[in-house]
């Protein structure tokens, strides 16, 4: 089959059923359930660890209110590490490419934020429209800036996602094509791309972990603004 | 969904007592195929029968063009060998402290029973130390009872010389007013006899004792003029 570089961003269907579905849901099989056991085997003992790492780092700075949203911003952060990381094998179709479900993601996050703060501290939410300290006839130019830039958020926050995970997947394409076009002609030449191709992969191993943790941390920074 | 769903049940599905779960996982060669797939082979194709099963398909694949050479095999090929050195350079370090924190937790427990223990150690001590001490007690009583008794005798000897002190006081005190008063007495006398002497001596008889006195000094002194 020829492959061409935007065949992994299509998302995947077999025999006319889509299996977006299954793509996102695949993760989850790789957790082993919590076990009933009180000494648990390896595996179990780190993701339960990891979990109350993520969970512990998160919740620190929110205050009572914030802790309803563990369970979410949580499984957000898992969901999103799995996927990132699955996404680097080869023949895999990740996700979080798709800006419609990055945004998915993004776009309702943000707002429960937003009408959170709204709702229950509606002076507060607005004051943070308006750094301190700033001189007096800068302020309506600022409040629209700040305007702009909460309401450019979600979008901010779904397509920095999206960028990212598309723009190394598509690197690491390319690079593989140049390294396969040039094994017979210039093999020197494909052997040091080859070693750019691995210093590229250790990248976006660390940029998919990054970007999910960036994800979640700014979405818990605006519920800190916000709850 | 299986594991989704495990929340869902309220109750346990099976009363029969469970075999337990094995402490370790399978056996497995090269991280993927199970070391019971090459036990499977060994009796028909014997060490090598696995190895070439797998060369073999590999080959199959590649000649026949139903697995394809193209970019992602390179992609494949770097991503796999960056998954193998990791595992290799620092699964032992992850699974040592997965068994890190298996062991703290059951140290923690542990502690909890060894300082139960330990206590229950010291009290045993302690009743002992009670219990000997029980035995003691006797020579501790006499002790007191003795220190009580010499207080006392102390006491009853020291009010004793006290009353002698006091009695011997006041006899005294009479002895001394009956001494004065006999002293008195003679004194009294004395003095009244001497008065009465004084008044008797007329003036005839003092001037014949006065010249028998200067007779006695004359002889007196022609006798000591005579011994110089």
């Amino acid at each position: 089959m020829n492959l061409s570089f935007f065949d992994q961003f299509a998302s995947p269907c077999f025999l006319g059923i889509p299996l977006i579905l299954l793509s996102m849901l695949f993760p989850a099989l790789l957790f082993p359930a919590p076990n009933s056991r009180w000494i648990t085997n390896r595996l179990s003992t780190l993701q339960l660890w990891s979990l109350h790492s993520i969970t512990k780092h998160l919740m620190t700075p929110l205050n009572k209110k914030g802790h309803k949203w563990a369970l979410i911003l949580t499984s957000l952060m898992m969901l999103l590490l799995t996927t990132n990381l699955l996404g680097l094998l080869p023949y895999t179709f990740t996700p979080t490419t798709q800006l419609s479900m990055n945004m998915a993601l993004a776009f309702p996050l943000w707002l429960a934020t937003l009408l959170t703060g709204l709702r229950n501290q509606p002076s507060i939410s607005l004051g943070h429209l308006l750094p301190e300290g700033t001189p007096t006839p800068l302020i309506p130019a600022l409040i629209m800036i700040e305007t702009t830039s909460l309401l450019i958020r979600p979008l901010a926050l779904g397509v920095r996602l999206t960028a990212n995970l598309t723009a190394g997947h598509l690197l690491i394409q390319l690079i593989s094509t140049a390294i396969t076009t040039l094994l017979p002609i210039m093999p020197t030449v494909s052997i040091l791309t080859m070693s750019i191709l691995l210093l590229l992969t250790i990248l976006e191993v660390a940029v998919a972990m990054i970007q999910a943790y960036v994800f979640v941390l700014l979405l818990s920074l605006y519920l800190q603004e916000n709850i | 969904v299986l594991h989704t769903s495990r929340p869902l049940h309220t109750t346990q599905q099976c009363l029969a007592p469970l075999p337990p779960l094995p402490e370790k996982g399978g056996e497995v060669r090269y991280g993927l195929i199970p070391e019971e797939f090459f036990q499977f082979l060994y009796p028909k194709t014997g060490v090598t029968g696995p190895y070439m099963l797998g060369t073999g398909l590999l080959l199959y694949f590649l000649s026949k063009e139903i697995y394809v050479i193209n970019h992602e095999t390179v992609a494949a090929a770097c991503i796999l060998s960056v998954i193998i050195y990791g595992v290799k350079k620092y699964g032992s370090d992850v699974a040592a402290f997965a068994d890190k924190l298996n062991e703290e937790k059951v140290a923690k427990v542990l502690a909890v029973k060894n300082e139960a223990i330990k206590d229950l150690e010291t009290a045993i001590e302690q009743e002992k130390k009670e219990q000997w001490r029980v035995e003691g007690r006797n020579y501790l009583f006499d002790a007191k009872r003795n220190n009580i008794a010499m207080l006392l005798e102390t006491n009853y000897r020291e009010r004793l010389l006290t009353v002698y002190n006091e009695v011997k006081k006041r006899l005294d005190y009479q002895v001394a007013m009956q001494n004065l008063k006999h002293q008195k007495e003679q004194d009294h006398m004395i003095h009244w006899v001497e008065k009465n002497v004084v008044q008797s001596i007329t003036p005839q008889q003092q001037k014949e004792s006065i010249a028998k006195c200067i007779l006695d000094l004359k002889a007196l002194s022609k006798s000591a003029r005579a011994a110089v």
